[in-house]
């Protein structure tokens, strides 16, 4: 039996191209969309298992606001490996808590069907570390985060290890779960030419939140600020060239330190 | 400020219980504490600050830390209506956190370094975008979950004489439970760069893993500790996870910061820019770490980092 497996993909604003303004509020109006780099490894981490079990299907799944069109990285997306992707995008998506992220994604799950979930441990804007677990919950199976080794995929059955501050952990999972994969579980591949000219022709599906009926309840977080905190003053002395009098002046600057 | 009346605590780590029952009481009236364990650490906890205990009791080999959601969530919503759950940031307690906020609709703030509590409501700061801005989140239902940083707040001397009203607890098996089939001690390390009054500190721009002992090398001349970027702890493997600097890593503040072949990444700058004095070497003149630079050198650190060694003399 084909094996479905969700990976949780967000796109996250490229932060180097984020301008942070004169009062301190962020523009990313003009950042490039990118794959959040924690879910590059649950992508690999799906075709880790896709080829454990021998018979899987992938299917991406992302939620957000228009920028889930941006069709260069939907294929980057796809070409890491999924058979299909599922955006569920919305105007009102732009900034959801990850408790509405996860609302909504276990509401899709339900839709496309599962046995597994991947996501990564938290995402590159926000950080939560909260919608794999909350995903978990809704849905009531079994879930981890943390994980950093899958041994093996059996019966319905994963067996992974998870690193915990003092001890590893190997456990048995048994499916349907949702699983959180941490950034050292592997080293996602780059994809190669056949996988790029490949992803062009993968099935892209779009939901919205009214043909899912997921209505946007009331969050219980308030976000009341983001700004970027006053940068410290540096001096800004630049040593250009690393030959013997070059590296003699950084001495001289190390030695008044260190004293 | 204004104080919440049940504040509850709970943490899987023994080194970070202190510090979350110290927090629970400049936040709150009523300090409860879960404790998994036996009369010792009952003990431990009341001494630390707990009014009252939750006993879990001990804890099954086969069991993991998130198969006590239900229990938990059960005892705090029959207690009462709302109240403040405070946690430490580790692994096992960020995940009760989400699981809580399921269970108990509670809203919750991971990574928090800054909590307060307003006319009976909690809000919490945190880093987002890699630490390129703070964000503040008030938690606007009656249950908060609080997941704090290191550091946030400082453990109360130990009293041995306090004590308090114990409860136990019955388990509520999860619906999906999984089970634990085996547990390897990691190897306890005694890095603590929070310490360290200087750290050279290496990234990417170290080809190999033998090269570190250059970079050791120019540490132990001036006295500094070993630090690195997240890529050499966590895809390398070449140091241990103690020694990464940065959003997911330590946040330490020492007075010189070296940092050799480091690119300068928000994640990691946001950390490392604590220090006082900021010296980075990187080859390439665009590098993002010359802006937070005090001083900068554009250059091969291979050919850098034995320089400055030998002009500070081997030790
Ligand atoms: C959610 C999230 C959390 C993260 N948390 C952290 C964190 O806590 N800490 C952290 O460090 N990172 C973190 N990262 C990763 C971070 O974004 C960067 O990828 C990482 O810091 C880059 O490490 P690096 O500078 O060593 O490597 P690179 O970016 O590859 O930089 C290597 C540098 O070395 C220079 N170099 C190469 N050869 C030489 C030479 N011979 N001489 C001199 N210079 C040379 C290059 O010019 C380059 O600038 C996080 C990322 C995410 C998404
Ligand atoms: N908008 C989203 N679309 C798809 N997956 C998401 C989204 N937000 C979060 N996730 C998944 O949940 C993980 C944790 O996110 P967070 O709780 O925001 O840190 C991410 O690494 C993704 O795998």
């Amino acid at each position: 039996m084909t094996m479905k497996i969700i990976v949780g993909c967000k796109l996250v604003p490229e932060e180097q191209d984020i301008v942070v303004q004169a009062d301190g509020s962020l523009d990313v109006s003009r950042a490039t969309p990118k794959i959040s780099p924690f879910d590059l490894n649950a992508i690999e981490a799906a075709v880790e298992v896709k080829g454990l079990v021998g018979e899987a299907h992938i299917t991406a799944l992302s939620v957000g606001d228009k920028t889930l069109e941006n069709s260069k990285a939907r294929k980057d997306i796809l070409s890491r490996g999924p058979d299909a992707m599922t955006a569920v995008m919305d105007d009102a998506y732009t900034h959801l808590l990850p408790e509405q992220t996860a609302e909504v994604m276990a509401t899709a799950a339900r839709e496309i069907g599962f046995d597994l979930i991947l996501c990564g441990d938290g995402s590159g804007d926000l950080l939560a570390q909260q919608v794999g677990t909350r995903l978990g919950a809704l849905l009531d199976v079994a879930t981890l985060s943390g994980v950093s080794k899958i041994v093996s995929a059996n019966n319905g059955k994963l067996v992974v290890e998870r690193a915990l501050e003092s001890e590893v952990e190997v456990l048995e999972v048994t499916l349907p779960a949702v699983i959180s994969v941490s950034a050292d579980i592997n080293t996602p591949a780059i994809p190669g030419m056949k996988a790029i000219l490949a992803a062009g022709k993968k099935p892209v599906g779009t939901m919205t939140p009214s043909a899912l009926g997921v209505a946007q309840g009331a969050a219980s977080v308030e976000l009341l600020e983001t700004k970027a905190p006053k940068q410290k003053e540096r001096l800004n002395v630049m040593i250009e060239g690393d030959g013997e009098d070059q590296i003699a002046e950084l001495v001289s600057h190390l030695r008044k330190i260190l004293n | 400020m204004s104080k919440i009346a049940n504040v509850w605590v709970f943490s899987d780590v023994e080194s970070r219980q202190a510090e979350v029952l110290a927090g629970a009481r400049e936040l709150g009236d009523t300090v409860s504490a879960f404790v998994i364990g036996t009369d010792g650490d009952v003990a431990k906890a009341y001494a630390q600050g707990a009014d009252k205990v939750y006993l879990l009791g001990a804890r099954e080999t086969s069991r993991i830390v998130e198969d006590y959601a239900d229990t938990m969530a059960k005892a705090i919503s029959e207690a009462a209506d709302s109240a403040l759950i405070l946690l430490p940031g580790t692994r096992c307690c960020k995940a009760l956190a989400s699981l809580l906020g399921v269970k108990l609709k509670a809203g919750v703030v991971t990574e928090a370094y800054d909590v307060t509590v307003e006319d009976g409501g909690v809000t919490g700061k945190r880093m987002v975008y890699g630490g390129l801005a703070h964000g503040q989140e008030k938690v606007a239902s009656p249950f908060a979950v609080m997941v704090v940083s290191g550091g946030v707040f400082a453990p109360e001397s130990e009293d041995a004489a306090r004590t308090g009203e114990t409860i136990n607890v019955e388990f509520v098996a999860p619906k999906a439970a999984i089970k634990c089939l085996e547990r390897q001690p990691k190897q306890a390390t005694q890095v603590d760069l929070g310490k360290a009054k200087r750290i050279v500190s290496i990234g990417r721009g170290i080809a190999k893993k033998e090269d570190i002992a250059m970079a050791e090398a120019l540490g132990a001349a001036i006295d500094a500790e070993l630090g690195c970027s997240r890529p050499i702890a966590e895809s390398e493997k070449w140091l241990e996870q103690e020694r990464y600097v940065g959003i997911s890593g330590v946040m330490p503040k020492p007075e010189l910061y070296l940092a050799l072949g480091i690119s300068g990444q928000i994640q990691h700058m946001v950390a490392a820019n604590s220090a006082q004095v900021i010296v980075a070497v990187n080859k390439d003149k665009n590098a993002p770490i010359f802006q937070y630079a005090d001083y900068g050198i554009v250059g091969d650190l291979y050919k850098i980092v034995p320089a400055l060694t030998a002009a500070f003399g081997e030790k």
